[in-house]
């Protein structure tokens, strides 16, 4: 105890340790503000706001299945290359021989279903109770377009695989886009603009005219790298636009 | 029942399953919810969370967080160990599958495919919804409803979204992933997916109902006309209804957001419409130009 | 809130309990559960370990009762003794006075060491300033550590000198001792290395392991938990850990580390996890693993040959089988392509058979005869009568049957038929009434009912010349003349009827035209041409789309592009999705294997309206057809694997396919159709002896005499047919012409021949010794009478030797005794190991065997 006491009141310690764990009103408020990661919340929060039944806690949810996400990705990231010749053996080898390999990656993909569930269920949410309603309309507008950033992470990591269920998953989701007016060679009035198959929408996505080794690369490259970036920033502006717009909504603001 | 029983406990329809039970409950806890605050409401009583007042983040707030935080963790980590993540056969872009379905969020919009053509079903209607929720703050004038359940105070807003929500998205979704087999046709569950069935589904336009060859220079005028009068009307008769039974409404809400709601709103229902047509009329398209069809 | 708090820690510690335990089954699963090889490997160790103490002990047993005990005990003795004389005073103080100097010479070595080393350093560091400087001084500092380093050297020198002869001093004193110690280690030695052998096993560890054959992109870890299939032990008779079957035959040429596994047996190689994913039987592995002699089916995706191939017999009675039915001629299968059809020429057959006769074969040839290859198309008899009018129709209007009746035969003719069909052994291809078909790869119809078949007039034409009638038959042309022909119609024609055959037409009907039309939409539809040829449809069975013109409706479209069956050259890799399965969907199993046996077993039980016919296949045989259509599959394999097949050698090598018949024994080739029996290079059979050096092997004069005459002793259908018969009272003259006899000489001498094999004998200048007499001795000696007779005496397994020296040639003689599998793989004689001289003397006496 004596030693603990030492240590407690080493400089090191204090150094890194602001406060005790005396529960006082001084040291709640600084359990928020004085940590980083804490300092996400107010430090003090409207009763209703800490309730489940109102919140489903889903925002929250979303937040956490993301960092399960990037662990889980990261360290999947260690096993996978992205090529037509190794990506689905480089899958299988998950399985057959990586440590905890198969929890890993069905952990990642169950995750990612997940998410998107509750992304959904929390923009169900904030509809329900209006919480969309002045002032939060522009973060409701950025939580739209971070719901559709969760389903586009979710559909470029469906190729990565490259089993038949992601090939074709990905085949019929492009060829959608082959009907864009004007862009995609199957849409509407693209003739008039000289549209073929290889200079159309879809070619821009797949990085060529059918779902290859290219389309592989550029899947692992949004997945990876471009869209958690823009997610993450996205993400800081939500969080930090419910801060601003008077915390958690509430029948009072 | 043998099928159904293999569709449901394909690794990926588990999270269907999830997502189905998860939309019931939270749309159930919803509106009972909505429902209590609207009786407080009318009893004169102070609704949930009325009235609170603050309390501390450290503890109340952080504890319920890690303890979600467990219970969603725990959930992830039995899901995992007990379901593997799926691994089918090694990419061959020679070999189609039949079905060929997209990852399943994105079985409503191939659902839609079989009312429109790919290039409103796969391009227009997405950028109309993501436009359309981005857009819900700005033309939903009602103040009241900011922050608690309520059902009675914004009955509209939430049917209409509610019926989107639900039946045009989740359930198109369900459909997708149970009842569509081989050919994209309709298996019931306990239907064994026939790979040789053949369904003869028509390709009636909507003038050939009347007599009209739709590709003719008539055709093309009446199915443009409707197309054009569905939203000329969707517009201007509610106008006229409002205008004189709520013209403090117009005047909150001016005409461009009056032009997009209804715009989005009809578009919304025409893919019901378009439902109705394809399967009870089987009615092909509407209006068939040389250039795209709707 | 306050209730709740209350409560939370209970929840916290509840959720945090639940997530341990679900941390410990993570562990669990992946330690355990996903790594099932753990348990195999250990228990392959602990056996290995078990096997290699009982050698150990079994060594260490022999190692004691040998003596070596007492042996080692006299060593140990010796041992003390010299060590004895070393611990004493004086060499004692001698020893440990030499140590200490050696121990000072080593320290002065490792200063001496130190200091050469800093002044080479320094000398570097001066002569690298000198070359950037080109100064006087560092000169002369380069020149001063120069001398230092040469005196230090030398130095050195004279101390390891002084440390050598102080070892050797040292070793005269311990040389003895260490020498005893040797001996006890060398005696040791076996016994040691056991040991080592336990220790190495006890330390290996438990791990996946895996041959990666990286040009193929393969990665196979069946060895994870097969541990021991390559193993020189057999530890355990179960599976996993057996050793691999027929080692010998199939890891000597496939060496595990360079084949991999599953090349030849398919499953998932890289699976670790469970047994079924390992064998690939489960969802969504393509390849599931071959099982028992299915594995052969691999064989094909490298070897071009596979008849004869060793531990290939399942397929290799399946691509007989392919060739016997014909299967190529409505399917294209790889490497089938260029043979003939299967079926006779249809073009004339309304004046060579009966009406009702064709009629009852088209319903079903079994009811001919049982060994019928010809399958059963499922016809009504409607069916049956339209067809046959069809083909009756290329030559005639009327329905008709021909009979012989017993008031029609010249019985005195058919008497001497009779002898002409003994002499020309008819019965080696053709059976009649269960007896002869001895040669079973030439299919010839049965003819024990083919008098009720057949017309005289047309069996007169056939047998006088077949090829005018098929060009492509495998008949011979017996030089008969026409009485000699007339007899042996007369008693064929007499000897070999139905008796229950039952004639419709004896009075002739004329045909309907709307039957024969039906007739040929039904030739069509079923594809007779594929083993027939029919007037006006000889390019038919090439093309569909004729088909597709003519009205006929395709099952699955896509697929019938070549030929009217279903092509077959990947239809290992096809996938089962792809499969239709029809009406026994739910009666056998969903995969490949299952499927095609189905088509072979009852090709109608698909779906009604299918046309592929019934060949009413045993299980074996349909298994056997089944494992060499499986592999032909889509999957790629290197280059290195490859073994052409003799026809791509040969092609390769600049020849055609009959480069090895030419000039005028080519056309006497075509007439009499030696190679329906014998073998030449890779073409014919292996009824009757192998040719390919025949003119090396054989004495000129004994072929000569044979051709003439070929009489030796044999049992009666394995002789040689007379193609040749004298008419003069059916005495046997000879046999071919000499002209044609000359021919064949020619050609034996010319091609048939090989520089293996010398013409003569290599001299020996052993003068004194009688070469035959040793000879002799040998052939005794090595107990050659156990096999072959001469005289009367000795065994039969071999070749009777009596008239040996008059048959061979001795250089084949000599070299054959070199290696005897040399020009026949399948041979039983073993290898001796003869010397040379051996050989020589041995071939020197049998060439004294001869008979006059």
């Amino acid at each position: 105890m004596k030693m603990f006491d030492n240590i407690k009141q080493s400089l090191i310690w204090k150094s890194m340790f602001r406060r005790d764990y005396k529960d006082t009103p001084r040291n709640r408020a600084l359990a928020i503000f004085g940590n980083v990661f804490m300092h996400l919340h107010p430090v003090k929060v409207r009763e209703g706001a800490v309730k489940l039944r109102y919140t489903w806690g889903m925002g929250g949810i979303s937040l956490f299945s993301f960092i399960i996400l990037t662990v889980t990705g990261f360290l999947l990231m260690f096993y996978y290359r992205p090529s037509v010749d190794q990506a689905y053996w480089d899958i299988k080898d998950l399985e057959f021989q990586v440590p905890y390999g198969i929890f890993l990656r069905s952990l990642h993909r169950w995750a990612g279903h997940f998410m998107v569930i509750v992304v959904w269920l929390h923009m169900f949410r904030v509809f329900m109770t209006g919480s969309y309603k002045s002032p939060r309309q522009f973060n409701w507008a950025i939580g739209v377009i971070l719901l559709v950033l969760t389903m586009l992470l979710s559909f470029t990591g469906y190729l990565l695989p490259w089993d038949q269920l992601g090939l074709w998953a990905i085949e019929v989701g492009t060829n959608m886009a082959a009907g864009t007016p004007l862009l995609g060679f199957e849409g509407p009035f693209s003739e008039y603009l000289g549209i073929t198959p290889y200079n159309d929408v879809r070619f821009a996505i797949l990085g060529g005219s059918t779902v290859g080794g290219n389309a592989l690369l550029r899947s692992y490259v949004w997945h990876c790298v471009a869209l958690p970036l823009v997610a993450v920033v996205l993400m800081a502006v939500h969080f930090w636009r419910v801060r601003k717009d008077g915390g958690i909504s509430g029948p009072h603001s | 029942m043998g099928p159904f029983i293999e569709i449901i406990s394909k690794p990926d329809n588990i999270a269907i399953v999830v997502m189905i039970l998860m939309v019931l409950f939270f749309t159930a806890w919803a509106f009972l919810q909505a429902f209590r605050n609207d009786a407080s409401r009318k009893n004169g009583e102070l609704i949930e969370g009325e009235g609170n007042g603050k309390v501390d983040t450290w503890k109340p707030l952080v504890r319920i967080e890690l303890i979600v935080a467990l219970v969603v963790f725990i959930g992830l980590t039995f899901w995992s160990l007990v379901v593997d993540a799926p691994l089918e056969e090694l990419a061959n872009p020679t070999l189609t599958p039949n079905p060929a379905k997209a990852p399943w969020y994105f079985l409503g919009l191939q659902e839609m495919l079989v009312y429109f053509d790919p290039w409103i079903a796969g391009v227009v209607l997405p950028t109309l919804i993501i436009i359309g929720l981005i857009a819900i703050p700005y033309i939903d004038i009602n103040p009241k409803g900011n922050g608690y359940y309520t059902f009675s105070e914004r009955k509209w807003a939430i049917l209409i979204f509610c019926f989107g929500f639900l039946f045009l998205w989740i359930l198109l979704i369900v459909i997708g992933v149970f009842f569509r087999g081989p050919g994209w046709l309709w298996f019931w569950p306990w239907e064994e997916w026939d790979h040789h069935r053949v369904v003869y589904e028509g390709t009636a336009d909507l003038t050939n109902l009347v007599g009209i060859d739709s590709r003719s220079g008539w055709g093309f005028f009446i199915g443009g006309g409707v197309v054009t009068m569905y939203y000329a009307l969707g517009m201007i008769l509610p106008y006229v209804y409002w205008r004189k039974k709520k013209p403090e409404f117009f005047e909150n809400l001016g005409m461009v957001p009056y032009v997009t709601v209804t715009f989005l709103f009809w578009t919304m229902l025409a893919l019901p419409i378009k439902m109705f047509l394809r399967l009870v009329l089987m009615v092909k398209y509407v209006w068939v130009t040389p250039w795209f069809n709707i | 809130m306050k209730k709740g708090s209350a409560y939370t820690p209970y929840l916290f510690a509840f959720l945090s309990l639940l997530l341990l335990g679900l941390a410990g089954w993570v562990i669990w699963k992946d330690e355990v559960q996903l790594r099932p090889w753990k348990a195999y490997q250990q228990e392959y160790k602990e056996l290995k370990g078990a096997k290699l103490q009982a050698e150990y002990d079994v060594a260490k047993k022999e190692f004691d009762s040998n003596g070596n005990a007492e042996k080692l005990e006299a060593l140990q003795a010796r041992l003390q003794a010299a060590e004895e004389i070393f611990q004493s005073r004086g060499v004692q103080e001698k020893y440990t006075g030499l140590v200490g100097q050696l121990d000072i010479i080593e320290a002065s070595l490792a200063q001496n060491q130190k200091k050469l080393q800093e002044t080479r350093g320094k000398y570097l560091e001066a002569e690298y300033l000198y070359i950037r400087g080109q100064k006087e001084q560092d000169k002369e500092v380069m020149q001063q550590l120069q001398g230092e380093i040469e005196g230090l050297t030398e130095n050195r020198n004279v101390l390891l000198e002084r440390k050598s002869a102080l070892q050797e001093d040292i070793g005269e004193l311990t040389n003895e001792f260490e020498a005893i110690r040797a001996e006890i280690r060398s005696l040791h030695k076996g016994l040691d290395e056991k040991l080592m052998a336990i220790e190495s096993n006890d330390r290996m560890s438990l791990e996946i392991r895996q041959i990666h054959i990286r040009d193929a992109g393969k990665a196979d870890r069946c060895i994870t938990c097969h541990a021991g299939i390559e193993s020189s032990y057999r530890l355990s008779d179960r599976q996993p850990l057996t050793r691999h079957p027929a080692g010998f035959i199939f890891l000597e040429n496939h060496p595990v580390s360079e084949y991999g596994c599953t090349f030849c047996h398919q499953g998932q190689g890289r699976a670790t996890t469970s047994p079924d994913k390992a064998h690939g039987w489960v969802d969504h592995w393509t390849e599931p693993m071959h099982q028992g002699s299915m594995t052969q089916s691999s064989c094909i995706s490298c070897h071009g040959d596979i008849e004869g191939l060793r531990g290939a017999e399942f397929i290799s009675k399946g691509s007989k089988l392919i060739k016997k039915y014909g299967c190529y001629g409505c399917h294209m299968i790889p490497g089938y392509e260029d043979l003939r059809e299967v079926g006779p020429v249809l073009a004339e057959v309304g004046t060579k058979i009966n009406y009702s006769w064709a009629v009852s074969w088209l319903q079903d040839p079994k009811t001919y005869y049982e060994t019928a290859r010809m399958p059963k198309f499922y016809l009504s008899k409607e069916e049956a009568e339209s067809i046959a009018d069809y083909l009756f129709s290329m030559t005639g209007t009327t329905r008709r049957d021909t009979l012989y009746a017993d008031e029609d035969i010249d019985w005195d003719l058919a008497e001497k038929g009779k002898a002409i069909w003994r002499q020309s052994r008819c019965n080696i291809c053709h059976t009649t009434n269960g007896k002869g078909g001895n040669h079973t790869e030439i299919h010839a119809p049965d003819l024990s009912k083919v008098g009720s078949k057949v017309t005289r007039e047309w069996l007169f034409n056939w047998i006088k010349d077949p090829k005018k009638y098929f060009p492509e038959t495998k008949m011979p042309r017996y030089r008969f003349s026409d009485q000699e022909l007339a007899a042996l119609v007369e008693y064929i024609v007499s000897e070999f009827q139905d008796w229950d055959f039952e004639p419709e037409y004896e009075d002739p009907v004329p045909m309907k035209a709307e039957s024969i039309e039906k007739g040929k939409a039904l030739v069509q539809k079923y594809g007779c041409f594929g083993c027939h040829k029919v007037k006006g449809m000889e390019e038919m069975q090439d093309i569909a789309p004729q088909l597709r013109r003519a009205g006929v409706t395709f099952a699955r479209s896509g697929e019938m592009e070549e030929k009217i069956g279903a092509e077959l050259s990947s239809i290992g890799s096809k996938p089962v999705e792809l499969l239709d399965f029809g009406k026994v969907k739910d009666k056998i199993p969903h995969d490949r294997l299952s499927y095609v046996k189905q088509k072979l077993r009852a090709p109608r039980s698909f779906r009604d309206d299918l046309r592929m016919p019934d060949y009413r296949l045993g299980e074996e045989e349909l298994g056997s057809i089944s494992s060499v259509l499986l592999g032909f599959t889509d999957a790629s394999r290197p280059a290195r694997f490859v073994v052409p097949s003799y026809a791509e050698i040969e092609e390769f090598e600049g020849g055609t396919e009959s480069h090895i018949l030419s000039g005028d024994f080519e056309k006497l080739e075509r007439d009499i159709k030696c190679l329906n029996c014998h073998k030449i290079g890779n073409h014919g059979y292996n009824y009757a002896p192998d040719l390919s050096v025949a003119g090396s092997k054989l004495q000129e004069e004994w072929l000569r005499r044979f051709l003439k005459q070929p009489d030796i002793i044999r049992p009666m259908l394995k002789q040689m047919p007379r193609f040749n018969l004298d008419k003069q009272d059916g005495m046997i003259q000879g046999n071919l012409e000499s002209s044609e006899i000359e021919t064949v000489m020619n050609f034996f001498r010319s091609d048939l021949v090989t520089d293996d094999i010398p013409a003569f004998l290599p001299d020996l200048d052993d003068g004194a010794v009688d070469q035959v007499l040793e000879g002799k001795r040998l052939y005794d000696e090595k107990g050659c009478v156990a096999c072959h007779q001469i005289g009367n005496a000795g065994g039969s397994v071999g070749p009777n030797l009596s008239n040996v020296g008059g048959r061979l040639t001795a250089g084949f003689i000599f070299k054959y005794l070199e290696d005897p599998q040399r020009y026949n793989p399948q041979n039983v004689e073993p290898k001796y190991g003869f010397t040379e001289r051996e050989r020589i003397y041995l071939a020197r006496y049998l060439m004294s065997l001869k008979l006059e």
